[in-house]
């Protein structure tokens, strides 16, 4: 069921211009940043090379290139998923889910897939600039899937919280600002100094702090369990909604 | 027969008057219901059996979207039981949803898909697969006279073809039980002389429910009514030698 869900929701994003439009500006933005990234580790690379720890082309770009492209998917992430559920409020075509045999968790889950999915495809035009560089260069390839890997456990997080916010309202652009108001929060939580107040444990949420390490070749088990935390609350609430939904009539 | 609409289960834990009496395909006992500070629905018992077409019939807000919604499982009744082919809805609610097909008083339509994608999504969810799937849509295509749209887009559909559509994937996976709120909406009157025949046909081997504010409707397509007025179950009747014209508004009095 899980899979008959994903496969509507993303062939639903495939047909929709905006995801096309979206990507195809993503794809402008990769290739720009990829190309000036690369030919700013081509002007310093006798540079690094002389330091205590040389830093290579995968370490160089995996920061440089892939660090940024974090942002840009929390940002674009919620973008997709912001109509996945209040469309089906506004357009009444959530009574279809309500009156089948679906739960509630295979419709959130199957919905998180469809998301995951497209949004994967895009990651993958992104890492694949960096990869294609093994044509010419050796590319560490350990680093270089560790970033992805932090791009995809971001994103999810990201997927899971614009999933929760479109489950509350039939209205996209609520939808959308609550979760980008979230994410953005999130983000400056961790350059924030709150080392004079009793609250300096809340930098221990911020997304930026816990997602450095994978752009750095540093796979900790905190940073992931950080990020499976976030998208496994967000995908829980969101089934704690649609189940009120039943309760308090749609 | 679907996958989706399995056999009912012989040692169900639920006891009710459906798990003792097999011909009953639905059986739902004192629905209530509060919405806001309202009392939406009070006390409606109702119970369906194979070949039985029931219509709901009552004036705007009398309850009726909100009785079909609790019998379908869209809504948890504050008190009272559904039963649906021997699954209880509290208790097992997937497979009571499996036996029911739904048309909500809007149709639950993509415009971006077309008609034939769209039902066999529909298929897809209430568990049919394979050549079942694809003998169910050519013969529910060809039920609700959908052949010559089946490859159009949903938004570029008349309001009578979308009605249509959403009676389609109400039956595409052959439920027992079809629960229709306001199916006539937007039809003219020859789409509506099918759409009657359709659910005669229909009721022949399955029970069918469906909310109008048409006597004539009722007098025309049903074998039994049911009046509902501010929430409550006034009237419940066979159609044969009854004067709908006067229960009803006895009823609504």
């Amino acid at each position: 069921m899980i899979a008959i869900i994903a496969r509507h929701e993303c062939a639903s994003l495939l047909r929709s211009a905006q995801t096309w439009v979206v990507a195809a500006i993503l794809a402008l933005l990769f290739a720009y940043l990829f190309l000036q990234q690369l030919e700013s580790f081509l002007s310093v690379q006798d540079q690094l090379a002389l330091q205590d720890y040389p830093v290579g082309l995968s370490g160089y770009l995996s920061v440089r290139y892939l660090q940024p492209l974090a942002l840009a998917f929390t940002f674009v992430a919620p973008l997709f998923a912001m109509r996945s559920f209040s469309d089906e409020f506004r357009q009444h075509t959530y009574a279809l889910w309500q009156s089948s045999p679906v739960s509630s968790t295979s419709l959130v889950l199957g919905k998180f897939a469809g998301l995951s999915a497209v949004i994967i495809l895009l990651m993958a035009i992104a890492v694949g600039m960096l990869l294609i560089m093994r044509l010419f260069v050796p590319i560490d390839l350990s680093v270089v899937l560790c970033a992805a890997l932090g791009l995809l456990l971001c994103s999810s997080a990201a997927t899971a919280c614009g999933l929760y916010f479109s489950s509350l309202t039939q209205h996209n652009l609520i939808a959308i600002i609550a979760s980008l108001a979230l994410l953005v929060l999130l983000w400056l939580i961790g350059g924030a100094n709150f080392g004079e107040l009793p609250i300096q444990a809340i930098a221990q949420l911020s997304i930026a702090n816990h997602l450095s390490g994978f752009f750095q070749g540093y796979l900790q088990s905190d940073d992931v369990a950080y990020f499976l935390l976030f998208t496994g609350m967000f995908l829980g609430l969101c089934i704690v909604r649609l189940d009120s939904l039943r309760q308090n009539g749609y | 027969m679907s996958t989706a609409a399995t056999t009912p289960p012989k040692n169900s834990s639920v006891p009710d008057v459906a798990t003792t009496d097999s011909d009953r395909s639905l059986q739902a006992n004192g629905l209530h219901r509060v919405l806001g500070n309202d009392i939406a629905v009070s006390d409606v018992s109702l119970s369906l059996s194979r070949g039985d077409v029931l219509g709901l019939l009552g004036l705007n807000g009398a309850g009726k979207s909100t009785t079909l919604k609790m019998l379908c499982g869209m809504l948890v009744p504050d008190k009272g039981t559904v039963i649906v082919n021997g699954y209880s809805m509290n208790e097992q609610p997937l497979k009571a949803r499996a036996q029911i097909g739904f048309l909500p008083d809007q149709p639950p339509l993509y415009n971006d898909m077309r008609v034939s994608e769209y039902l066999t999504l529909c298929g897809q969810i209430r568990g049919l697969t394979g050549s079942t799937l694809a003998s169910q849509l050519l013969s529910t295509i060809e039920r609700c006279s959908l052949g010559e749209v089946r490859q159009k887009l949903i938004a570029t559909l008349s309001k009578g073809y979308r009605q249509r559509v959403g009676i389609a994937q109400a039956i595409i996976h052959q439920p027992e039980v079809v629960l229709l709120d306001e199916p006539s909406n937007g039809l003219d009157p020859q789409q509506l002389e099918g759409m009657r025949e359709l659910i005669r046909r229909y009721a022949e081997d399955h029970a069918v429910v469906f909310s109008t504010h048409l006597l004539a409707e009722a007098q025309a397509c049903c074998n039994r009514v049911a009046i509902i007025h501010e929430g409550k179950l006034t009237v419940d009747t066979p159609v044969a030698g009854a004067d709908l014209d006067t229960l009803f508004h006895g009823a609504i009095a």
